[in-house]
């Protein structure tokens, strides 16, 4: 009688559970449209709104929001050419046209208007220019638009853009940095209040979607905006969906609980899961990422003085020599990886036409390490030089799965060349501090890029503020400075650069990844854009849409 | 029985006044910066010299605490670094989701753990005695982000019974829809986290009951020919409780800290997976919002079980 009775307790839970566990699922499949999309982020869109999104708000979870409610003057084109006027789309401005060489005239789309119903006009962009040129208020915005002078209306949809000098990305600086925002709503908030203000609650913008609500933790979601100028898009309602966890952005994908995700995680096995699901596709996309091992050039212990070891170029060059770098990306990514030629990510454009990156020469690097007294007198099997063993340590986050699988190759591939390595894995936040304290051997970062190359002068020169490592050749400056104001054959200038970063062996440039999105099956036209993956979604249009 | 209350109040509040001082200067000394990151995205020195004013990490760390402690008497945590808000909207707007599940399993451990405790003691070295204790000692062995992955991934993903994560599908539309899909995506995480606490309980309570059921009163009820249901629940269960209370205080944190990792397996949108994030991002208000929630919870519920064991045992307050 006691044993029925817990039985029976345990059963009525269980069909309780069954109940309540399948009952909705019809409610969820009547309601369900196929004209939506459930795209999973790892982060919460904290404040979606241009001229903000910067610092911590930097985040890609944030400018994937911003992207859909704010339309940008023009777009970046397929090629992702950032120099000169040709390679871009029109956006809320129509066309552009020079004056001069340090002028640059933009007719706004008349048709363009804000989601309440305004035009958009020439003082929105004059509006918004003035904050995001100004340090107090966008510190890291207006450094990237330093070179523009002024930005002025002529009329209702003329805005006139100077610049201090002639160079080649002065349309891509006027149009990707930021984009307008609407002067009649924010012009009476002070504006250092911006960030509090109800607007970042509930933003209007000029883009496709239009804002409907954030549920904390949970999920953005979005709507078409009927009145869009460029077509409304097929994809009616948009949802961010907040998952931290890649594992649970794996499970509710695969779980039926989302459309899209904007890459798969490690490990490769998870490409096997997709795969296997009949109503998942994987789109590749050339990935703004790339993976290095820095060389400290100071001595960890006291910055002032070169570091001990790899304050020498020929030993830099010998440890790259000494890596298979081909075999270990293909263990660690497959075929969906290669082996960059100086600091560049798929995107980056400067990256096509680059010399292949020279191929493992072990004997070559004995040679180089022997010509600078290194090797293994006290035969320990590491080598040594006045008493001192050739070993480093490798900064990296543990975190990262991929990093730690590669470093554990590099460690057992430098070993069989006498070079003692340790692995210090830290989590993320000491990692950082860290790295910009300059208190590692070698850093095995893994760099986020804009579609630009003057990026780079952040890491690689001299002055560069994200240069952790104190790499300093001035001829690199010089190449760079002389890039940045190119206005003929940019990529040749580039290619220099890159050609005198590889001599100098400042790092092991190690990989650069394809990524693969995820996006369910009924959306076709799905065109991904690596520099705002979900950019393109305006565009993208639906099979069974009602 | 006013004079202890007092007491125990003030020693309360002097805990946490210490609780929250030695928390702000733990989580400030521990290594990392909270505006260093990574990659091309990094800030300049400049940029993060002026965030650094800006959320007062430029003043020395007694500074910073005396700012804390001025702000908190008023309500005001900061503003968080990550998200640029303030530090107490965003621990109310994750609350609830942490209430929910933490409130769930607790009901369900106290209410299963204690029955299930009670039929065990009364059925002592029975079979099914054996069984739930074998089946409860297993649960609890499991690590809950292990069993939390498992679940998700056969339950959620392979069977597709129930959501393998988050609090609400989007989608969902209605108030009794939303309400039934909440409960729906609340099984997953209540059961990890119960499978894995509520052995505890049974064993509590089992202990307790067992060593009541043995005192002579228990004898003479019987004696007297009362119903055992009413000898088990009226008479032993009372005073077996007391132990059971205990670990109620000391579970109810559960409601605002939620399990960090189970919360983050399922991406339940609770105060846990805000501070696995501030933890990451060394985002101090918010790291130091949270602590100081749960700290002052844990306080509470200490205290709270102080109170009711004084209630049910005049011994306790007399002494």
């Amino acid at each position: 009688m006691t044993r029925w009775t817990l039985e029976a307790w345990l059963g009525a839970g269980l069909a309780a559970t069954v109940m309540v566990a399948g009952a909705p699922r019809a409610w969820a499949q009547r309601a369900s449209d196929p004209a939506r999309i459930v795209i999973l982020t790892g982060g919460e869109a904290a404040g979606p709104v241009p001229t903000l999104n910067e610092g911590p708000l930097g985040a890609t979870s944030n400018t994937d929001v911003t992207d859909q409610l704010f339309l940008h003057l023009a777009e970046l084109g397929p090629t992702l050419v950032t120099t000169g006027d040709r390679g871009f789309e029109p956006g809320l401005a129509r066309s552009w046209t020079r004056r001069d060489s340090v002028t640059l005239v933009f007719d706004l789309d008349p048709r363009a208007t804000w989601q309440d119903g305004a035009p958009v006009t020439a003082q929105d962009v004059v509006f918004t220019f003035a904050r995001a040129r100004n340090p107090a208020l966008a510190p890291s915005l207006s450094r990237l638009l330093r070179r523009i002078t002024s930005v002025t209306a002529e009329g209702e949809r003329r805005v006139v853009f100077r610049y201090t000098r002639p160079y080649g990305e002065q349309l891509y600086d006027a149009v990707f940095h930021t984009a307008p925002l609407p002067a009649h709503l924010l012009a009476h908030i002070p504006a250092e209040s911006l960030a509090r203000s109800a607007f970042v609650q509930a933003p209007v913008g000029s883009g496709p979607y239009r804002w409907v609500r954030r549920v904390a933790g949970q999920f953005v979601e979005l709507e078409a905006n009927p009145r869009f100028f460029l077509g409304a898009p097929a994809i009616r309602h948009v949802f961010y969906r907040l998952a931290t966890d890649p594992e649970a952005r794996m499970n509710l994908l695969l779980g039926g609980e989302a459309d899209a995700m904007d890459n798969v995680p490690p490990p490769r096995t998870n490409v096997d899961r997709v795969n296997a699901a009949g109503n998942l596709r994987l789109v590749p996309f050339a990935s703004s990422t790339v993976g290095y091992l820095l060389f400290n050039q100071r001595d960890p212990r006291d910055t002032s003085r070169p570091h001990p070891i790899l304050g020498d170029r020929d030993v830099r060059r010998a440890i790259v020599l000494a890596l298979d770098r081909h075999k270990m990306v293909r263990a660690t990514f497959g075929p969906t990886a290669d082996v960059p030629f100086g600091p560049t990510s798929p995107m980056l454009w400067i990256r096509r036409g680059a010399p292949a990156p020279a191929r493992a020469d072990v004997a070559e690097a004995r040679r180089l390490l022997a010509a600078r007294g290194w090797a293994d007198h006290d035969g320990d099997g590491t080598l040594d030089r006045n008493g001192s063993p050739l070993t480093l340590r490798i900064l990296l986050t543990i975190t990262s799965a991929t990093r730690m699988q590669i470093a554990q190759q590099v460690q057992e591939q430098l070993r069989q060349i006498g070079i003692r390595i340790e692995l210090e894995g830290v989590e993320f936040a000491l990692y950082n501090e860290r790295r910009n304290q300059g208190r590692f051997d070698l850093d095995f970062a893994s760099a986020s890029q804009d579609p630009s190359p003057t990026g780079l002068a952040q890491s690689w020169s001299c002055s560069g503020g994200r240069n952790v490592a104190q790499f300093c050749d001035p001829v690199v400056d010089s190449l760079i400075d002389a890039a940045g104001i190119a206005t003929g054959n940019t990529e040749r200038a580039w290619q220099a650069v890159l050609q005198r970063i590889e001599a100098d062996a400042p790092a092991v440039f190690m990989y650069a990844p394809t990524f693969f999105a995820v996006v369910d099956r009924r959306f076709g036209n799905v065109r991904i854009r690596p520099e705002s993956l979900w950019l393109g979604l305006r565009e993208w249009t639906v099979a069974g849409s009602r | 029985m006013r004079r202890w209350l007092v007491r125990r109040t003030l020693q309360a509040a002097l805990t946490l006044l210490i609780a929250l001082v030695l928390l702000f200067l733990l989580i400030h000394i521990l290594p990392g910066d909270p505006l260093a990151r990574e990659g091309e995205h990094a800030l300049t020195p400049e940029q993060t010299e002026a965030l650094r004013a800006r959320y007062g990490l430029d003043r020395p760390l007694f500074g910073q605490l005396a700012a804390f402690l001025g702000g908190l008497a008023k309500g005001d945590l900061g503003v968080s670094i990550q998200y640029g808000r303030p530090v107490t909207e965003l621990l109310l707007e994750r609350l609830p989701a942490t209430a929910l599940l933490g409130g769930t399993v607790l009901l369900l451990n106290f209410v299963l753990g204690v029955w299930l405790g009670v039929r065990q003691a009364v059925r002592k070295d029975s079979r099914e005695d054996r069984w739930i204790t074998t089946l409860s000692l297993a649960g609890y062995a499991t690590p809950s982000f292990w069993l939390g992955i498992v679940l998700a991934g056969f339950v959620g993903v392979r069977w597709r019974l129930l959501p393998p994560a988050g609090m609400r599908d989007p989608l969902g539309g209605g108030t009794v829809a939303t309400a039934v899909d909440i409960l729906r995506h609340l099984i997953l995480p209540a059961l990890t986290l119960s499978i894995v606490s509520i052995a505890g309980t049974m064993r509590y309570q089992r202990a307790a009951l067992l060593e009541v059921l043995r005192l002579p009163y228990i004898v003479t009820a019987r004696a007297k020919g009362l119903p055992e249901s009413m000898v088990i629940w009226r008479h032993a269960w009372r005073n077996a409780l007391f132990p059971v209370l205990t670990l109620f205080g000391l579970w109810l944190p559960i409601l605002v800290s939620g399990s960090v990792f189970v919360e983050s397996v399922f991406a339940w949108p609770g105060l846990g997976s805000l501070a696995i994030g501030a933890v990451g991002n060394r985002d101090y208000p918010l790291l130091v919002g949270a602590a100081v929630l749960v700290a002052a919870v844990v306080v509470l519920g200490t205290w709270l079980s102080d109170v009711a064991y004084a209630v049910l045992d005049p011994r306790v307050r007399t002494s």
